[in-house]
């Protein structure tokens, strides 16, 4: 009785396998991180654009770029360095601390040989989890389908020499054993703008300018404290990234502070709190917002683009913009912020795109882009 | 196989059901026993009619009286356990120095000082134009207790003047400066 | 009636005893300073001593002075000198502060507007050698120097160890020296007097290969004091590709920015809430 039990299992085990192993991945909408083969090494031929696409898909996730790039046009025109380096991106930008972690696929239109797909890619990243829409075109070669690659233009910097005005600002702090007073040097001053509280999905949102008074750089955190009908605190939280925390002197930026899981209902009232520090800072470097313009993406979404112009002679790896969106009363009705993947290099551009809510759309009159940046081994 | 009638059940309940308080109520008292009595909050008067060149405001006010009572519960508890955790925030500069070397020195000697049934009169009579300092005087009246291990070597009721120097910390008014003098 | 005396004989001996361990200490010491306590009776006695900062315990013989160091007294306060054989005596006194010798001088704001009204600020307190606040009355004169000139000068006096004062701020930017000094010591702190905001901001620019190049003429304030550098100066221009913007700082008294594209452009200037002139610069040929 044992041993037929243990056969039949054995038995239903190896046709289990079996069927995962040799069926392919289904043509529907979503293929990621539960699709694909079961065995990493085979990958079901791809005899479809969507099973095309998925294969390439799984081997750049796990990272095995020969046989990613083996699933690539020939037509495409691009080496496998260039394939690598699009997904892991180079100069110490934010694409080369993330991670591939799924994909969903959809087509857009297919025929005979040719078709066109939208992919949508979650990276995870030391920023959070991002999301990136790209469409990618398709041709059948045989018997099998391959991915165009889009050669993507990446910015080819001319050897020069950029003179530079520098201006920075050290500071020189006391120790803890000095007289009181002997070397005080007084915070930034640093004044609040404007603020705005609204209803954002389930939670709230609180929002606005602040503006470095001073004649010194300032390191600005804002926070704000939610606070009921009884004059009791529901939550306190903070700018995060959702500002450009070292201001130059007279320097505006945005804020958003996020209270998720808080009903504007509930609040009667917002404490607001702006602390600035004195930090060393540089001038450098100097970040143009070219072209900034409001128009319908790819997807229908309404972003506002433009392109970042590095005036410097300097990488920024990881540039960040945030933006600030008033409606005719010159009032702050949203803010939000975006990464962009790409090393910014010196004297060159790249174009960024941050969301704008739909209900907003026909409210946003004017906008004010500022531009953080992260650079490696510089403060 | 014995069974419980109702009402010795209810009573039996009843008789847990008191033990549990009893537990809960002597738990309570013993960790209020550990600790140094708080100082009550209408027992730290502060007057800032004379305060000057800057007006007092209100709730800068209201924190000195918060930070000030509150700094006191932490000496009292420093200085009868022996402990320099509580002088971690209250106290810094002078003040602090001063009284981290009376607690190593009460430990050295096995001394303990207890001040009991605190009461504090402050007057505020100094606040510094960008409000970076205020000088008090307090006339403060305890019951002073030391102690040699278990045996009490003075026990009085004093009451003693200090002129008190506070500056605004990150998150609270600490104190800088406590010293006593005979008279203002 | 023999049980009474003995218990009166009794209590006689404990006054007795009592009055022996009587205590005599110093109306008052100055901070540092040796003192003395003497005490009566005989025997072996525990001696201690709870002030600020200190907290002793040691054997005594009754009778003979018990020295105390100034090493134990260098803390300002009130002390408790207690005595105890079978039983306890104790007796209070205070350690007043000795002559100042540093002076803490806090000074505001680090960085002032000029021709700013009572902007200035400070507060100068004594303390001894020990760190004690020193309560004495005296003089305290506040000096307030530009490079060349005298700006300010008073004399205060103190009162609870604490003199201040307050001014406006001058008319020239630059380092102004604040000192405070009472008797032989001094302190001395710097405040930046800085420029107010832009008056009469005005750009040039020109259409390079690349784009457009911007640049303000030296930005000064209204008293002509150039505006300091880092200041950031906001250039907006508006093409048929939208709008750019580029926050510059002020680098050696003037701003400039390259704006890219090779449209027709209007660009605009500004800084905080100064509005400068517009350009409008044509086409690329």
């Amino acid at each position: 009785m044992n041993r037929a039990l243990l056969i039949i299992l054995i038995a239903a085990t190896a046709l289990l396998m079996a069927v995962a192993f040799f069926m392919p991945a289904g043509p529907g909408a979503t293929v990621g991180v539960a699709s694909g083969s079961a065995l990493p090494g085979f990958s079901p031929k791809a005899n479809t654009p969507e099973q095309a696409m998925a294969n390439v898909l799984l081997d750049v996730k796990r990272r095995n770029w020969d046989r990613a790039f083996v699933g690539v046009s020939k037509t495409s025109g691009v080496d496998e360095r260039a394939f690598i380096e699009d997904w892991t991106g180079s100069s110490g930008s934010l694409r080369t601390f993330s991670n591939l972690e799924g994909f969903e696929s959809r087509p857009l239109h297919a025929t005979n040989d040719e078709a066109q797909m939208r992919v949508r890619l979650h990276w995870s990243t030391p920023v959070g989890p991002e999301e990136e829409a790209r469409d990618f075109r398709l041709m059948r070669e045989g018997d099998t389908w391959k991915v165009v690659w889009p050669h993507t233009e990446t910015a080819s910097v001319p050897a020069q020499v950029i003179p530079v005005d520098y201006l920075r600002w050290d500071l020189v702090s006391g120790g803890a054993e000095d007289e009181w007073g002997a070397r005080n040097v007084d915070a930034p001053h640093v004044r609040i703008l404007s603020m705005n509280a609204v209803q954002a999905g389930d939670g709230s949102v609180v929002m606005g300018e602040v503006v470095n008074e001073d004649t010194i750089p300032a390191f600005v955190n804002v926070n704000a404290t939610v606070v009921d009908g009884s004059g009791n605190a529901i939550d306190e939280e903070s700018s995060f990234d959702k500002i450009a925390h070292i201001l130059l002197p007279k320097q505006v930026s945005p804020y958003r502070v996020d209270f998720p899981q808080i009903s504007l209902q509930r609040v009667k009232n917002v404490r607001m709190d702006v602390k600035a520090t004195l930090v060393p800072a540089s001038a450098d470097p100097v970040i143009g917002v070219m072209d900034q313009r409001l128009e319908p993406d790819a997807q229908g979404k309404n972003v506002l683009r433009g392109n970042l112009f590095n005036e410097s002679g300097q990488t920024v790896n990881i540039p960040h913009v945030v933006a600030s969106f008033y409606d005719n009363n010159g009032k702050v009705v949203w803010v939000a912020d975006g990464y962009v993947e790409r090393a910014l290099l010196p004297q060159s551009s790249e174009p960024f795109a941050v969301e704008v809510p739909r209900a907003l759309v026909g409210k946003v009159q004017n906008f004010h882009v500022v531009v953080n940046q992260y650079s490696l081994g510089r403060s | 196989m014995i069974r419980e009638t109702g009402k010795a059940s209810r009573l039996r309940g009843l008789m847990r059901g008191a033990a549990v308080l009893a537990l809960a109520l002597a738990g309570s008292l013993c960790s209020r026993a550990a600790d140094a009595p708080q100082i009550q909050k209408d027992q730290v008067q502060l007057d800032v009619s004379k305060a000057g060149p800057r007006a007092v405001e209100s709730l800068t006010q209201h924190g000195i009286l918060r930070d000030y009572g509150s700094a006191w519960t932490s000496l009292a508890h420093a200085l009868e356990f022996n402990t320099l955790d509580p002088l971690d925030g209250p106290f810094v500069g002078t003040a602090k120095k001063w009284l981290t070397e009376r607690v190593l020195g009460q430990q050295r000697s096995g001394l303990r000082s207890r001040y009991q049934d605190q009461s504090h009169k402050l007057q505020a009579i100094f606040y510094a134009p960008e409000g970076d300092v205020i000088e008090l005087h307090d006339t403060a009246e305890y019951r002073l207790q030391v102690l040699d291990g278990a045996k009490a070597v003075h026990d009085e009721r004093v009451v003693v003047h200090y002129v008190v120097l506070m500056t605004p910390g990150a998150d609270r008014w600490v104190i800088r400066q406590l010293q006593a003098v005979s008279q203002f | 009636m023999r049980r009474l005396l003995l218990l009166c004989a009794g209590a006689v001996l404990l006054a007795g005893a009592s009055a022996g361990q009587e205590l005599r200490v110093p109306p008052s010491v100055s901070a540092g300073e040796d003192a003395t306590i003497s005490t009566a009776g005989s025997g072996q006695a525990t001696f201690y001593v709870v002030g600020p900062g200190v907290a002793s315990k040691s054997s005594v013989n009754l009778g003979e002075e018990i020295q105390l160091h100034g090493q134990d007294l260098r803390n300002a306060g009130h002390y408790m000198a207690i005595v105890c054989s079978s039983t306890c005596q104790s007796a209070s006194f205070y350690v007043i502060a000795a002559k100042p010798t540093n002076l803490s001088f806090l000074v505001h704001p680090s960085r002032v507007p000029v021709g700013q009204e009572n902007a200035v600020s400070g507060v100068a307190l004594p303390f001894d050698t020990f760190h004690n606040l020193v309560l004495s009355p005296a003089e305290v004169n506040f000096t307030m120097n530009a490079a060349n000139a005298a700006l300010f000068s008073r004399s205060v006096h103190m009162q609870q160890g604490i003199g201040w004062f307050r001014t406006s701020s001058g008319k020239t930017a630059g380092t102004v020296r604040v000192v405070a000094s009472v008797a032989d010591l001094s302190a001395r702190r710097a405040v930046q007097q800085v420029a107010s905001d832009p008056c009469n901001l005005r750009m040039q620019g020109q259409r390079t290969a690349k784009g457009i190049t911007v640049q303000t003429e030296p930005v000064r304030d209204c008293s002509g004091n150039p505006v300091s550098d880092g200041t950031i100066v906001s250039f907006g221009a508006v093409t048929a590709n939208g709008r750019s913007t580029v926050d510059a700082p002020i680098k050696h008294g003037v701003a400039r920015a390259q704006i890219e594209g090779s449209g027709a452009a209007v660009v605009s200037v500004a800084s905080g809430v100064v509005i400068g002139n517009e350009l409008h610069i044509g086409a690329q040929q």
